[in-house]
């Protein structure tokens, strides 16, 4: 690693770490996913991972498998989510960045249902024992 | 802003839910701006929950007699550890409170900038992670630290800061962050997250435990990122001084309704109180925990650090645990963890690029 891109990975933690609930992150997805390379995909969801510490969604976009990361599924789990609520064959848009490594890997940062609705959207009162 | 009708109704439920469930503690500084002295000991804990007149609080008790801390438990909290410098007093009033929590959900649910480093990253509102959408302990205090009185850390001894300039030598003579997963965080290699304890600390989301107990055990599972920690109960001394563990060796008792848990023996790499000045706690440092269950939803959760080799003086906070849903999904975040092999690919593929640049301007001279 060169000083300049371990100068940079530095100030991208800092950046992580500053910027609020959005960045409260098991690693640091700046090092592994590109902000200089934004994407939006639609395509099926062919496997979902539920897995930790990070979900990964398999997903054929343009006859090509691709790896979508997203979040934890506990706190999706207590709120009644299983692995059968979004279906295999599902179409999703996919709004992300893609990896430093070019494979056919990206972060997805927003998952959208066709009928534009947000997957997963939760919302319930704090405090509120369930 | 999205979800601002749900927030809004969220905060509304919250309100009902504090004025009907505040602990006597928290409603006398609720009711006036006068400070009371912090609860000291199980008994009045639990009794400071009772109404005039009402007989204390009893917990349930197990088969064999102990009060029943079983269960599963939240301590997410948006009580800071530490106070800010900008709060003078112990105790919120219920409508600050209502403040209080109605910016720390806006700054939950903002979105970060397209574009920007800090949006690279999965939305936290569509996977549950925000604190809104957590079972909370509520609490009108300003700090979770309740001595000293000033609701900060007490200041560091000169041996911290030599701690912490020896660590930061000895990371920068292993490269850069990204050069090896050895020189990655704790919590991205999976091997402990800094909420796991003990003590027990708000790990920002998923911060929920599993309390078992049997007989001569106790039994504390931490969801992030699942550490099982046995606390056996037959007064066993600690064990010598050369054994060191990530998580120490926890010891308990009960005195009363409180179980008393003594860990020793840390290792020293998974600081305690968020490692503010640098360097963390050392391992000589000691926790003191002591659960109280003070109603059927909550469980008070008191803990004191000792460290004389980072801190002035012992240190106690206060915080809560809140009755919350089961199971806890195993988190295993060992066999799946792509992010580390992704993290380190991605800076080979940085560092190739730039060597590349740079080839092709000395190519071009």
């Amino acid at each position: 690693m060169t000083r300049r891109t371990a100068f940079i990975a530095a100030i991208a933690a800092i950046a992580l770490l500053a910027a609020g609930s959005a960045a409260r992150a098991h690693h640091a997805f700046a090092a592994e996913f590109d902000v200089n390379k934004p994407i939006k995909f639609e395509g099926k969801l062919i496997k979902w991972d539920m897995v930790n510490p990070h979900s990964w969604f398999y997903m054929e976009i343009k006859g090509e498998k691709w790896m979508i990361e997203g979040g934890s599924p506990n706190q999706l789990i207590r709120q009644g989510v299983t692995s059968k609520t979004v279906p295999i064959g599902t179409t999703l848009i996919v709004e992300g960045y893609l990896a430093k490594d070019g494979t056919n890997k990206a972060v997805g940062r927003n998952f959208i249902l066709a009928d534009g609705s947000r997957l997963f959207l939760g919302g319930s009162a704090p405090g509120q024992p369930k | 802003m999205r979800r601002i009708s749900a927030g809004a109704l969220a905060i509304a439920v919250a309100m009902m839910w504090l004025t009907a469930n505040t602990t006597a503690d928290q409603q006398a500084a609720g009711a006036s701006t006068a400070k009371p002295a912090p609860r000291q000991g199980s008994g009045q804990a639990a009794a400071s929950t009772a109404k005039p007149g009402a007989k204390p609080y009893k917990a349930p008790r197990t088969p064999d007699g102990q009060p029943d801390l079983g269960g599963f438990w939240s301590n997410a909290t948006y009580t800071p550890l530490e106070r800010a410098q900008n709060i003078t007093k112990e105790y919120y009033t219920p409508e600050e409170f209502k403040k209080v929590m109605q910016d720390a959900q806006a700054r939950d649910e903002t979105q970060t900038t397209p574009g920007t480093t800090a949006d690279v990253h999965y939305d936290f509102t569509q996977f549950g992670l925000d604190k809104s959408q957590h079972t909370i302990a509520q609490n009108l205090r300003t700090s979770q630290i309740i001595d000293p009185p000033d609701g900060r850390l007490p200041p560091q001894v000169p041996a911290a800061a030599a701690r912490a300039q020896a660590q930061a030598a000895e990371r920068k003579q292993q490269g850069g962050q990204y050069d090896r997963v050895q020189n990655m965080p704790n919590g991205s290699r999976c091997i402990i997250m800094g909420g796991a304890g003990p003590p027990l600390r708000d790990a920002g989301y998923n911060s929920t435990y599993h309390i078992v107990q049997g007989q001569g055990n106790v039994m504390v599972l931490t969801e992030m990122i699942h550490d099982a920690r046995i606390i056996p109960l037959d007064n066993r001394p600690a064990p010598p001084s050369g054994l060191k563990q990530w998580v120490g060796m926890s010891r308990g008792r009960w005195e009363g309704e409180t179980l008393v848990v003594e860990t020793t023996n840390f290792n020293g790499r998974n600081p305690v109180g968020g490692g503010r000045g640098g360097g963390g706690s050392s391992d000589a440092v000691k926790v003191t925990e002591r659960f109280t269950r003070i109603s059927d939803e909550q469980i008070e959760y008191k803990f004191t650090v000792e460290d004389p080799n980072t801190w002035t003086r012992p240190w106690t906070a206060l915080n809560y645990l809140q009755k919350t849903n089961g199971p806890i999904f195993e988190f295993a975040c060992h066999e799946t963890n792509i992010g580390v092999s992704g993290i380190l690919a991605g800076a080979r593929a940085d560092e190739k690029r730039a060597a590349e640049a740079a080839g092709a301007k000395t190519g071009s001279r």
